[in-house]
């Protein structure tokens, strides 16, 4: 009986919180209804999908592979984002360029992106400017796992997309 | 002997003995690129120039012969110094192409620049090109870029091998590494010359841009492909952890014994290491039983221990035949000979080893099997093998290793086995003879277990396990041990063998042989 007397209270309580917060938003923005500027400001909602925040340029998004001027990954496999990537999800396998200039290249290179924490490490480390995560894309949600690990094509894609 | 003075630390060497050398004795290191203990020195880096009281210029350390009461500084202004400018000579024309170098992370020059460089270039001009793939030989490729002219592959060529393949040609600015034309390298030791590189100037086709030399771990082990028993390191990656990768060795290394191998390795134990995860025997074979999951170590001993329980006690142990190879280490043999020979009274014991191969007169011996020698000492008598006596007279054999397959042809393996009731295979690979066996139990390498080695010139060397071992094998001695506790023989003896030292302590006492080598 007590017990169930204090579920009650706390939904009372809970109650006159919200409507606390209710009420103060609405004070402020009938203020500014009337022209009246105040220091606090009214909460306001995006309604997120359909109305998006502009991201700042120094976000961290979704990862691409830069690209030479005939094409190629301009990734030489050196595997240094590889070894700093603090959630391990870069995997590289390495091959010999026929190109005496060039001599190596990734064969393939994989993020995971499910694992990332976007921690910019890869993009620091790299000595060629190959990485970069300038696309402001964070939409990366997907329904299977498998979609999530990001390979050297679809990483040289995004780079086509937004240039 | 000679008395000097290091950096204010008083040391006694002996005559002859290079500054360099004295200073490592005393704990102190110059740096060296072109230095290597085995070499002659010839001074071509000049990165060990150190201060000596009363000589007017800097000496180099390598090639300068210590005298009583030499007064030397290694970490003086003027050194210190002197070791910047050399390494902005060396810098001047090397490409930095650390990231796609194989030798980036143990590389001797990038080491060094960070700890006495740290210089900015001042050079405005374009770096001269070069050759960056010239091949060299049968597994090197020379590139010219990053070459820094120390001479050390054409000196190991020279003195070491005594085949001098590789030269200097050319002079001054120009001079080059090179071979004669249409003469590559072509020795069982060429491998060597990609560690004795300072830089990444000779790379390896077998290890080129595989993986990073950061990400290798490192294992001490013995090569056990010839009886020489060269101290090796196995550098292995096991991959990043979200990406399934099956834990592999990248290299062989070898690793500084002056007693046995002196710093090299053949070509035939660097490169043949694929053995090691290739064609794996990694589960049991039972095949009387049908369900997996019944096919337990537990099961497949018990049937064992059963059939030379019921053998022994009907006397009829000259009906157990015992085939093992010296690629079973010290301890092993010991443990077989204490159990078949000593206990069960077995006398059909026979030793079949690898086919013989050919010598190269350094380092590789005719004998391509590690203990050879353990085993005479331990006292397993080699038998010629007789097909038809053992075809006949045998209800259970035993053998240990797939070296049978080198010495019988298919047919003749298949009339020798066809009459023989039980037969039990020890292997850690797959071979022709799985198919013929009853039981077939998966064990461990030479790198994958503790152990000893007894090499030709009765070297006894001591190793642990350097890899983990594959699915459910398990290395011999420890089913050796559960096979004789199994079988009820002299229990006092066999239960206080717990772990490998136990065994090691035990030899030691009763075999005079092993008494003297501890290490």
């Amino acid at each position: 009986m007590i017990k169930s007397l204090g579920y009650f209270l706390e939904i009372l309580r809970g109650s006159v919180i919200t409507s606390r917060h209710f009420f103060i938003n609405m004070w402020f923005h009938t203020l500014k209804l009337f022209g009246i500027k105040t220091k606090t400001k009214g909460a306001v909602t995006i309604q997120y999908p359909e109305q998006k925040k502009e991201i700042a340029s120094r976000h961290r998004s979704l990862h691409r592979l830069m690209k030479r001027e005939n094409g190629q990954p301009r990734c030489v496999a050196c595997m240094l984002c590889a070894t700093v990537c603090p959630s391990e999800c870069i995997y590289i396998e390495t091959a010999e360029d026929s190109d005496d200039e060039i001599q190596k290249y990734p064969s393939s290179f994989i993020i995971d992106i499910s694992r990332c924490c976007f921690c910019g490490f890869c993009v620091e480390a790299c000595p060629e400017d190959a990485i970069r995560m300038d696309t402001m894309k964070i939409e990366l949600a997907s329904y299977e796992r498998e979609c999530m690990k990001y390979d050297k094509e679809k990483l040289l894609i995004i780079n086509l997309i937004d240039e | 002997m000679v008395k000097i003075l290091i950096d204010g630390n008083a040391i006694e060497v002996k005559e002859e003995t290079s500054i360099l050398e004295a200073a490592e004795q005393a704990g102190i290191f110059i740096p060296h690129l072109c230095f290597h203990p085995a070499l002659t020195p010839e001074g071509n880096c000049r990165m060990c120039l150190v201060e000596i009281e009363g000589f007017p210029e800097l000496e180099l350390a390598c090639s300068t012969k210590v005298a009583d009461g030499m007064k030397i500084s290694t970490q003086s202004e003027k050194v210190t110094e002197a070791r910047k400018s050399m390494l902005e000579f060396l810098l001047a024309e090397h490409p930095l192409d650390c990231p796609i170098c194989d030798k980036a992370g143990e590389c001797k020059l990038q080491d060094y620049y960070d700890d006495y460089g740290l210089f900015d270039s001042k050079f405005n001009e374009k770096k001269e090109k070069k050759e960056k793939k010239v091949p060299i030989g049968k597994n090197l490729i020379l590139d010219r870029e990053r070459c820094i002219m120390c001479s050390c592959c054409v000196r190991f060529l020279r003195e070491i091998t005594h085949t001098q393949e590789l030269g200097i040609l050319q002079r001054g600015i120009h001079s080059e590494i090179g071979i004669y034309e249409g003469m590559p390298i072509n020795n069982n030791y060429s491998g060597n010359l990609v560690d004795l590189c300072p830089v990444g100037a000779i790379t390896d086709k077998d290890f080129r841009f595989k993986t990073r030399s950061w990400l290798l771990n490192r294992r001490d082990s013995i090569c056990p492909l010839c009886s020489r028993g060269c101290n090796i390191t196995i550098e292995y990656f096991h991959g990043f952890s979200r990406f399934e990768e099956l834990k592999k060795v990248y290299r062989i290394k070898p690793r500084e014994n002056l007693k046995v191998n002196g710093f090299w390795i053949c070509d035939f134990g660097r490169y043949n290491y694929y053995y090691l995860y290739e064609d794996r025997m990694k589960g049991i074979t039972y095949k009387k039983i049908e369900k997996e999951s019944q096919m337990t170590w537990e099961n497949t001993l018990n049937f064992i221990s059963e059939k030379i329980k019921s053998l022994y006690h009907e006397n009829k142990t000259s009906r157990i035949a015992l085939i093992c190879s010296s690629w079973l280490s010290n301890e092993e043999l010991f443990l077989l000979k204490k159990i078949f020979k000593d206990d069960l009274e077995i006398e059909n014991i026979y030793l079949v080893d690898p086919l013989q191969g050919e010598s190269d007169g350094l380092l590789l011996t005719s004998d391509r099997s590690p203990n050879t020698r353990g085993a005479k000492e331990i006292g397993i008598k080699t038998m010629p093998l007789n097909i038809g006596t053992l075809s006949k007279e045998t209800d259970l054999i035993i053998i240990c290793g797939y070296f049978l397959v080198d010495h019988l042809k298919q047919e003749e393996l298949k009339v020798m086995l066809k009459s023989i009731e039980t037969k039990v295979l020890l292997t850690a690979h797959n071979s022709e003879l799985d198919s013929f066996m009853d039981i077939v139990l998966p064990i461990a390498l030479i790198a994958e277990k503790d152990g000893s080695l007894t090499n030709t010139d009765g070297f006894v060397q001591y190793f642990s396990s350097a890899l983990k071992l594959p699915g459910e094998s398990r290395p011999e001695w420890k089913i050796f041990i559960d096979l004789a506790k199994r079988l009820r023989l002299n229990p006092a003896y066999y239960n206080k063998f717990s772990s490998i030292k136990d065994i090691q302590k035990q030899i030691r006492e009763e075999i005079p042989f092993f008494e003297e080598e501890i290490e």
